[in-house]
């Protein structure tokens, strides 16, 4: 009697782990964050290791010299010539990736910016640079000046305090971003069960009856809901750390990065995650209680889902900073303390700050949700 | 003893698309219920016997007047009380997923039973109401009277003082219907205190020391079958229950 709250929780798992749709959306969700790092890993990749001779078809609109057919050749440029109005031609056709027309010293390099154009440009750039040196080389020498002491005037040398990574963090980032969406999906079927599918199956009616106060029947279910999107959000993580390891081997964009993360960064996400399952779950019941019928409170649910992941839409794609005033806003917290958690920006007082202001907000959701199973409204509707 | 005073259910509904009003499921409605007593509670569909059973085992709660269980209250004793109450209607339904034996371990649980005087418990119902052979099988793939034997046994567990039973043998076969009357009469005699709603009045006449006829949420007679019977000059309740609404047939 004592422990009807352990009571209600042991129903609620069993029937958890004994529905398999429950199940399906538990484990099966996860399993789609190893294919999305290495389907992001290998479209950076691709970006990023795209083979020279698919953007180095030059147009060049003039006659070039020697020393600049030679620098074009070392530098693996096919050189395609022709006046300017061949090239457009050749160029609309895509069979050049940019040319170059030229005005007395000024070149023109002609390009739509397009993905090839880029690369193509860069090239071009590199090929501009070397034959700029060799020019200005070449009349400080006529002119009896050590060119070493005026092209090297000044040295710039770079040095790399702490390696960055666009592409791993940007994959990084959207891995946790999945994490919090799965969490989120994982919730709401047992959720919409618990509570509506419970009441339209009839079973509602004979739980009132037992002697259990309805206070412990709504945090044996919210606590059921809870366990199912933890577990969900601890097999998301593990997979994500699983997916960077072994993605680290196989792109060459993690070359130089440290993709592992430390065991406080561990802590810290699973923090995140066990206050955001509380958060969602109870949020999910509040809305499934009051819905009718188990399609009325999936329909319900539907919105709550997007409006968990356009916060952290946002946030990610803005680069929306960590302050104490964010990390009490629901939704965006979890997201942007997951960045931090990438980054190695931890800040203790923000994550304090998500895990307290999470602690109102689901006590003031499972106020509203134990008030609403006094209902007659909601118990009995029909 | 339970003791009902003057129960009053109002609700609201909808009139038409624009309006709504008030409704009474139950007006007034007063009895007491002994120990060692097997109350009837007659009438047709939608007469208010469901409202009222749901308000004596707690799942609703009157507009106006008491509920006692020797003397005890449900604002000051819910828990207390829903212990000693055993609620099985033709509606209730159990848990699919679990087997008939899982069911009465996780009521056992709920009622606190004794984990070591459980299985001799659970065992005991099994041969009463003779659920040998599926007590280990899944609720979803028992038959409809199978399903009524679990959740007759799972009323059991607990050793209730109280039953309330809410046509409990609708849709049952006329031999999984004779076990539940058959029980519920050795319990009468246990010293039980047992309220049985049904419309079936031949039922009713067969079991019950007393009977309360309700009609459109009222009491329309009361007393023991052969009084009811003599002051209304029929030979059955039926004819006893249409003798008394003077053929009044009008649907709720």
């Amino acid at each position: 009697m004592k422990n009807n709250l352990w009571n209600i929780l042991k129903k609620e798992l069993r029937e958890l782990f004994r529905d398999k749709k429950s199940l399906s959306m538990m484990l099966i969700i996860p399993i789609f964050i190893p294919l999305l790092v290495i389907g992001m890993s290998a479209l950076f990749e691709s970006q990023i290791e795209k083979k020279q001779d698919e953007y180095n078809k030059i147009g060049f609109a003039y006659e070039m010299s020697d020393v600049e057919k030679n620098i074009a050749s070392e530098m693996n440029i096919e050189v395609i010539s022709g006046n300017e109005e061949e090239l457009s031609k050749k160029y609309d056709e895509g069979k050049i990736n940019l040319y170059i027309t030229k005005q007395d010293n000024k070149y023109i390099i002609n390009t739509d910016g397009s993905d090839n154009s880029m690369f193509a440009s860069n090239l071009i750039e590199s090929y501009f640079d070397t034959y700029k040196q060799y020019l200005q080389k070449n009349y400080l020498q006529e002119n009896n000046i050590d060119s070493n002491q005026v092209l090297d005037i000044i040295v710039l040398e770079e040095n790399m305090i702490k390696q960055d990574n666009f592409y791993v963090n940007y994959i990084k980032n959207y891995a946790f971003l999945f994490i919090i969406m799965a969490i989120t999906v994982s919730a709401t079927y047992p959720a919409t069960d618990t509570t509506a599918g419970e009441r339209e199956r009839g079973t509602l009616e004979t739980l009132l009856t037992f002697p259990i106060k309805s206070k412990d029947i709504i945090l044996g279910k919210f606590l059921g809901v809870t366990v199912s999107s933890m577990i969900t959000g601890i097999i998301s993580l593990i997979l994500t750390i699983i997916s960077l390891m072994v993605t680290k081997n196989m792109f060459s964009i993690y070359d130089g990065v440290n993709t592992m993360y430390s065991l406080t960064s561990i802590l810290f996400a699973v923090i995140v995650i066990i206050a955001y399952s509380f958060f969602i779950s109870g949020l999910c019941i509040a809305v499934a209680s009051t819905a009718r019928t188990f399609k009325e409170a999936q329909s319900a649910l539907t919105p709550l889902t997007f409006i968990s992941f356009f916060p952290s839409m946002i946030a990610f794609m803005t680069g929306i900073e960590t302050t104490p005033l964010f990390s009490v806003v629901p939704f965006l917290n979890f997201t942007i303390i997951f960045t931090d958690i990438n980054n190695g920006t931890i800040d203790i007082l923000n994550i304090l700050l998500m895990a307290v202001s999470t602690i109102i907000y689901i006590s003031i959701v499972l106020g509203y949700i134990i008030k609403q199973y006094k209902s007659e409204k909601i118990l009995f509707a029909k | 003893m339970i003791k009902v005073e003057n129960i009053t259910k109002k609700f609201i509904r909808n009139k038409n698309k624009k309006e709504k009003e008030e409704f009474y499921a139950d007006k007034n409605i007063s009895f007491e219920a002994n120990d060692g007593e097997i109350i009837g509670i007659l009438g047709p569909n939608g007469a208010g016997k469901t409202t009222l059973l749901r308000m004596i085992v707690g799942i609703l709660e009157q507009t106006t007047g008491n509920i006692t269980f020797d003397k005890m209250n449900y604002k000051d004793n819910e828990i207390e009380i829903k212990k000693s109450i055993a609620y099985l209607s033709g509606n209730t339904k159990l848990y699919d997923t679990l087997s008939a034996y899982e069911l009465l371990n996780m009521c056992c649980d709920i009622y606190g039973v004794d984990k070591e005087k459980r299985e001799d418990r659970i065992d005991e119902i099994t041969k009463v109401l003779g659920m040998e052979q599926f007590l280990y099988n899944k609720i979803a793939n028992l038959s409809t009277g199978q399903t009524q034997k679990v959740n007759l046994a799972r009323c059991l567990v607990h050793d209730p003082k109280y039953y309330i039973l809410d046509e409990a043998t609708t849709g049952l076969d006329i031999i999984s219907s004779q076990i539940i009357l058959n029980f519920i009469k050795k319990e009468r005699d246990k010293g039980k205190t047992i309220i049985y709603s049904t419309h079936y009045m031949e039922e009713a006449e067969n079991i019950c020391n007393r009977v309360i006829m309700i009609n459109k949420g009222e009491i329309i007679k009361s007393g023991t079958p052969e009084e009811i019977k003599v002051s209304t000059k029929t030979t059955n309740l039926r004819d006893a229950f249409f003798e008394v609404i003077g053929g009044d047939l009008d649907e709720e």
